[in-house]
């Protein structure tokens, strides 16, 4: 982990108090049979249940265009600016380049985050690029790049989709010439459940095989759609996951990703309007 | 590599008539060599060659502590080193994209315990571990660097000996090992269900398996599927493209079949592998 000396870093090598606490001492089969007690999650859910989300554009006020999203407890601004010339380039590219930049801020998490991005950031920084490449049309700003940031204030699990789906709405925005909206959605599956949604326990709870079945699937699955072209920009997993269980997961995610679409598009009328009636009033 | 709209078109009118431009059909591989345990100073290490495509994995043992999140368990890094000698568009940093990419998919794919467990490599709870470094080195890209990649670092992790730690003794907050020094008493690591990445790859209307840099160029988008067993462990998108619901659950069953082959193809090939058998890269 390459550090910033022109910080002032926090201590080295410490712990997050948590890991100490009785809590810890449970085991996962327990954990997991608390997150889903009779068919209901913690928060009330059924399992293919989709938080309450809460959507807006134009929160800062310096960049060309943006958007806050909640899912639940997890909280992300994404900011887009202006498209710029690609710096340090020689040669002409006919497509513009997106760049993605996604960061944990330091007290987003359970354990304190670095300033500098770590491996998991970039990883997401560049699932984020694959989403959203095929989202704008690329071709309308030849050799220009348009910068996108996503920073999570409060990660409560499914933090990439948060990020995506706002990153579409800060896009359209910011004005950026886009094929699609873009609406993504995360699902865990542990032991034949499927999680829609998960929270950041439910979420590291899939990460791990709870029963010792060989055949059972575990694990997270990511999935961006555009609406209207019924397309998937960009599919993540991991985890083990039969292809039965990935197939049937994918009908899912994609009717949980058309669930939201209406949210994203009441988000940008609501935008239009105000514009609408800034200009009456101007 | 650069292709005119007049090659692009041939090479996806071959993909069409299921002849490629090298007289393969669209579910074969290109001819590939293996070699283990080439690198003298690492803990096991392999070379593979597919066609063009040349790729060289090390790995390297050390102590480590482990996380205090998870305290059974050993480490596992991938590094890879996108050289020069490749093509010059990996000069100074040009590589790094491509280098994290690379290693991203594998640390997911290698992430599920059901796929190689980390607690073997545990040395003392909370307090001793061992690390792996596998450092992957590009030699020379002709096209579908995730599979060779893949198929490398198994076989490299297969001929990887752990050394047998004999006695730990504690005093106070020193931790001595005593660590075997025969080579005979070390351990082979358990790697039946590590991952195999098969590069599906969308050409027109049509899904290919191991496209060479022509075909890749001529893509709209490929997924690639890593396969563990009869499971799938990771599964990401790569290119510029978008795909339908029902073409990736097409290209997943694919991939699923070629790893499949490919994994007994590759058992078969590291049984035959003979102890001091001539190695090298002017064989």
């Amino acid at each position: 982990m390459p550090k910033d000396h022109k910080r002032i870093n926090g201590p080295e090598e410490t712990v997050p108090y948590n890991l100490f606490t009785k809590l810890n001492t449970k085991t996962l089969l327990t954990k997991f049979e608390e997150a889903v007690c009779n068919g209901k999650r913690t928060d009330l859910r059924v399992p293919e249940e989709h938080r309450k989300i809460f959507l807006k554009s134009g929160i800062v006020s310096q960049a060309k265009g943006s958007a806050y999203i909640e899912l639940g407890k997890t909280k992300v601004i994404v900011s887009v600016f202006d498209p710029r010339e690609i710096p340090n380039r020689t040669d002409y590219s006919l497509k513009g380049e997106i760049y993605c930049e996604f960061k944990f801020a330091p007290f987003s998490c359970v354990k304190r985050r670095q300033h500098q991005q770590d491996t998991e950031e970039k990883q997401y920084s560049a699932i984020m690029k694959q989403a959203l490449e095929s989202t704008v049309c690329r071709h309308e700003f030849p050799n220009f790049q348009v910068d996108i940031y996503a920073l999570v204030l409060h990660n409560d699990g499914s933090v990439l989709s948060a990020a995506i789906t706002a990153a579409g709405v800060a896009l359209s925005h910011a004005g950026v010439p886009m094929y699609d909206a873009i609406t993504s959605v995360t699902l865990g599956i542990q032991d034949g459940i499927r999680l829609l949604d998960p929270n950041c326990e439910e979420q590291t709870l899939c990460e791990i095989p709870i029963s010792s079945k060989q055949e059972s699937s575990h694990g997270v699955i990511i999935v961006s759609m555009l609406d209207t072209h019924e397309q998937i920009s960009q599919f993540y997993q991991y985890g083990c996951i039969s292809v039965e269980d990935l197939s049937a997961s994918v009908d899912v995610l994609k009717q949980a990703c058309k669930n939201i679409v209406p949210v994203v598009q009441k988000c940008l009328v609501k935008h239009v309007l105000r514009t609408l009636n800034e200009d009456v009033e101007d | 590599m650069s292709l005119c709209e007049a090659e692009k078109t041939f090479v996806l009118h071959g993909v069409e008539e299921n002849f490629r431009v090298d007289g393969r059909e669209r579910e074969d591989y290109r001819p590939m060599e293996l070699e283990t345990d080439i690198v003298s100073h690492a803990f096991g290490s392999a070379r593979l060659r597919l066609a063009n495509t040349d790729v060289l994995v090390a790995v390297k043992i050390e102590v480590d502590a482990p996380f205090p999140e998870r305290p059974y368990e050993g480490k596992l890094d991938f590094f890879v080193d996108c050289s020069a000698n490749a093509t010059p568009d990996f000069e100074g940093r040009g590589g790094e994209e491509l280098a994290v990419q690379i290693s991203n998919a594998l640390s997911s794919a290698y992430r599920s315990p059901n796929v190689f467990d980390l607690r073997k490599l545990c040395i003392l709870k909370g307090k001793k571990c061992w690390k792996l470094y596998v450092d992957i080195l590009l030699l020379e890209c002709g096209g579908n660097l995730f599979d060779a990649v893949s198929l490398a670092v198994k076989a490299a992790l297969w001929n990887t000996q752990v050394p047998l730690v004999k006695q730990v003794d504690i005093d106070g907050n020193n931790i001595n090992l005593d660590v075997s020094d025969s080579l005979s008493d070390c351990q082979r690591m358990d790697v039946e269900k590590a991952p195999i990445m098969v590069t599906v790859c969308k050409i027109g209307e049509r899904c290919v398996v191991d496209p060479n840099a022509a075909e890749e160029k001529c893509s709209v988008g490929s997924v690639v599927v890593a396969v563990a067993g009869r499971k799938i462990s990771t599964v990401l998108q790569t290119g510029t493209g978008s795909l339908h619901p029902v073409t990736l659950l097409e290209c997943l069953t694919l991939g699923v079949k070629i790893a499949q082959r490919l994994d007994t193809a590759l058992w078969d090939t590291l049984r035959q592998i003979k102890p001091n058998q001539d190695v090298g890269f002017l064989k």
